[in-house]
C-alpha cells in the first residue's frame, strides 16, 4: 500500500505573547497508508490541530519533516490532492454555500458547468440543497459544518484531513457523515481525522493514533483494540476455582462467584472448569469494552 | 490559471463588500451630495464653479480614501481572525496568489465605490451648472491609481500592525504625506550631506500620494490637461510602488503562522 502521510520526528512550536516558545508537537512520527481511515485522538491542547496544520503547510515544522501523498506537505501539488476541514467551520458570512463552494472550486482548478454540477451535488450530499442560496451568516453551526465537509470533498481528493469532523452535527448528521466518508473510503480515499467523539472514531476508524502533550502515546489497529477491550464474565454457583484462568475472580454473594476473562479462549476454559467441578453456570455476559475508558486510561496513565 | 485564481478571490472580496453594504453607504453619501448640490443650485449659486469643483474633489477624495483604508486594513487580519483563511490556503494556491487576489479585490471594490461617487458627484456638478474639462477625466484616472497604491500600502501595514494601527498609519500618510514631504524638502536646505541623504531616502520611501491628486487643477477653471507622459509616469510609479508594497506584505505573510 502506498503511503499517503508520513511524519518523521515532526515538531511544531509557536512563539507565545511573552516571547517564549510553546512546543505543540514534539518529535512525532507516524504513517498512514492509502485507503486507511485513521483517527487522531488526544485531549485538548495535545497537538492534534498543530499536526494537521503542519500536514497542510499552514505552519512550518520547527523540526523533522512531513510528506502528504508522497509530496512535501504544503506544496501546491500535495494540496491539490488533499481536502481539508478546519477545526472551527468559518466561511465568508455574506456568501451563500453555493458561492462558497464555487469560490473554493475555482481555486482548486475547477470551473464552468462541471464545477457548478459538482458543487450542487456535494451540497445535496450534505443535505444543504434547500439552503444553498442562503447567506452563510444565517446558517446554524451544524449547517456550516456541512458546508465545510462539502468544500473538503471538492475535486474528489485522495486524502481527507478533517479536524473535529463531527463538531456541531446532530446524530442524524453524524450518521449521514459516516455513510458519506465510508463511501469515499470505498473509492480509495484516505481519511485522517481528529475527533473528540470516540463513538464516531470507533465506528469509522481502521486505526487510531493517540497523542498527548505533543507526543504519540498509543497506536492501535481498531479491530485489535476492540478485541482487547472485550470482556467476558461468567457467574456460577459452586466451588470451581478460577485461579490461573481468570483476570478477576470474586465471590459476589455467598456461594456465588463471578469470573472475568479478557478473551473468548479464557472464557471457554473457565466454563470447562465449572463443568469439571460440577458447579453450575448461572449467567454469561459478553461486554464490548469502552474506547472512552481506554482513552482515559491511556492519557491518565501517562500523566501518572 | 493564475488569472482564474485572482478573479475568484477578487470576486469574493467584491461580493462580501457589496453585501456588507459598504458600497451602499457610499451610494447614500453620493445621493446626499447630489441633493445638497441641487439645493444650492436652486438657490442660485451656479456662479461659484470653482467652489463647487473644489468641494466635489474634496468629498470624493475623503470618502474613497476612508473606504480604501478601512477595506484594505481589515482584509487579511479578519481572514486570520475568523479562520476563513484555512479553507483558502488548503487549496493549491500560494500565499502570494492569495495576497494578489485579495489586493485586486480591495482595489476593485474601492474603484467601484469611487465610480459610484464620481457619477453622483458629476450629476451634482451638472445640477450646479459646472462645465466639464479634460483635466477632470485625468483627475479621476490619477485618483484611481493613487487609490490602488493606498490599498497596497494599507494591506502591507495590516500584516505587521493591528488593523487599527494599520488604518491610522495609512490615514496619516494619505492625508499628510504632502505636508511631510514639504517639511522634508524645507529641512533639507542647510542640512549636512548625511542628513540630506537621509531626508532624500525618507522622501523616496514615503508614498507620494500628492502626485495623484489633480484636485487643485480641477478646481481652477480653464487649466490645461497634464501631458500624457505625466500620466504614463504616474502609472509606472503606481505599479512599482504597489508591487514593492505587496512584496513587503508577502515577506510578512509568507511564513506567518496562522
Amino acid at each position: 500500500m502506498p503511503r499517503v502521510i508520513k511524519a518523521e520526528n515532526l515538531s511544531v512550536r509557536y512563539r507565545t505573547k511573552k516571547g517564549t516558545w510553546n512546543e505543540a508537537v514534539r518529535g512525532l512520527s507516524f504513517e498512514v497508508e492509502q485507503g486507511e481511515v485513521v483517527g487522531f485522538l488526544g485531549p485538548n491542547g495535545a497537538g492534534k490541530s498543530s499536526t494537521l496544520k503542519a500536514l497542510m503547510g499552514f505552519v512550518e515544522p520547527s523540526g523533522g519533516s512531513c510528506e502528504v501523498v508522497g509530496l512535501p506537505a504544503g506544496s501546491l501539488e500535495a494540496k491539490s490532492k488533499t481536502g481539508y476541514l478546519p477545526e472551527v467551520a468559518m466561511y465568508y458570512p455574506f456568501l451563500t454555500p453555493l458561492e462558497t463552494l464555487t469560490l473554493y472550486g475555482e481555486l482548486q482548478g475547477l470551473y464552468g458547468q462541471s464545477l457548478r454540477v459538482e458543487a450542487e451535488h456535494l451540497l445535496e450530499l450534505v443535505g444543504l440543497t434547500a439552503a444553498q442560496r442562503k447567506q452563510n451568516r444565517t446558517l446554524s453551526k451544524g449547517m456550516l459544518q456541512r458546508v465545510g465537509i462539502a468544500q473538503a470533498l471538492l475535486g474528489s481528493p485522495e486524502l481527507l484531513v478533517l479536524d473535529e469532523v463531527t463538531s456541531g452535527l446532530d446524530p442524524v448528521g453524524r450518521r449521514e457523515l459516516r455513510t458519506l466518508l465510508k463511501e469515499r473510503q470505498k473509492h480509495g480515499c484516505t481519511l485522517f481525522f481528529s475527533s473528540h467523539e470516540l463513538s464516531e472514531v470507533e465506528m469509522l476508524c481502521d486505526r487510531i493514533l493517540v497523542i498527548d502533550k505533543g507526543v504519540l502515546v498509543e497506536e492501535r489497529q481498531m479491530e485489535e483494540l476492540k478485541n482487547d477491550l472485550k470482556q467476558y464474565a461468567i457467574t456460577y454457583s459452586g466451588g470451581a476455582s478460577m485461579i490461573g484462568l481468570s483476570e478477576e475472580w470474586s465471590e459476589v454473594e455467598p456461594g456465588i462467584f463471578q469470573a472475568k476473562f479478557r478473551s473468548k479462549k479464557g472464557l471457554m476454559a473457565g466454563i470447562e472448569r465449572v463443568n469439571e467441578s460440577n458447579a453450575k453456570v448461572l449467567d454469561l455476559i459478553a461486554e464490548e469494552g469502552s474506547l472512552e475508558d481506554y482513552f482515559v486510561q491511556a492519557i491518565s496513565g501517562r500523566a501518572a | 490559471m493564475k488569472f482564474r485564481i485572482y478573479k475568484a478571490l477578487a470576486r469574493g472580496v467584491l461580493l462580501e463588500t457589496i453585501r456588507r453594504k459598504d458600497l451602499w453607504v457610499v451610494a447614500i453619501l453620493g445621493f446626499l451630495i447630489m441633493v445638497a448640490a441641487g439645493g444650492l443650485g436652486l438657490y442660485g449659486m451656479q456662479g461659484l464653479e470653482s467652489f463647487a469643483k473644489d468641494l466635489a474633489v474634496s468629498v470624493l477624495g475623503l470618502f474613497t480614501t476612508i473606504l480604501a483604508v478601512m477595506n484594505s486594513s481589515r482584509l487579511l487580519p479578519e481572514e486570520i481572525k475568523q479562520r476563513t483563511l484555512y479553507p483558502l490556503l488548503a487549496r493549491p494556491i500560494s500565499r502570494m496568489d492569495l495576497l494578489i487576489g485579495k489586493y485586486l479585490g480591495a482595489v476593485l471594490a474601492t474603484w467601484i465605490a469611487f465610480a459610484i461617487l464620481s457619477i453622483t458627484t458629476a450629476l451634482a456638478l451638472v445640477i450646479f451648472g459646472v462645465h466639464f474639462e479634460l483635466i477632470m477625466v485625468q483627475y479621476l484616472f490619477a485618483k484611481m491609481l493613487g487609490l490602488a497604491v493606498l490599498c497596497a500600502v494599507t494591506l502591507s501595514f495590516s500584516l505587521y500592525l493591528t488593523p487599527a494601527a494599520a488604518a491610522t498609519l495609512s490615514f496619516i500618510l494619505a492625508f499628510g504625506s504632502t505636508m511631510i514631504i514639504r517639511a522634508l524638502v524645507l529641512a533639507n536646505d542647510g542640512a549636512s550631506p548625511a542628513t540630506a541623504w537621509l531626508f532624500k531616502g525618507i522622501n523616496a520611501f514615503i508614498p507620494q500620494y500628492g502626485l495623484f491628486d489633480f484636485g487643485g487643477r480641477v478646481a481652477n477653471i480653464g487649466w490645461a490637461p497634464v501631458p500624457l507622459w505625466v500620466l504614463g509616469s504616474l502609472v509606472v510609479y503606481a505599479a512599482v510602488y504597489s508591487a514593492a508594497s505587496l512584496a513587503v506584505a508577502w515577506v510578512g505573510f509568507r511564513k506567518k503562522a496562522i
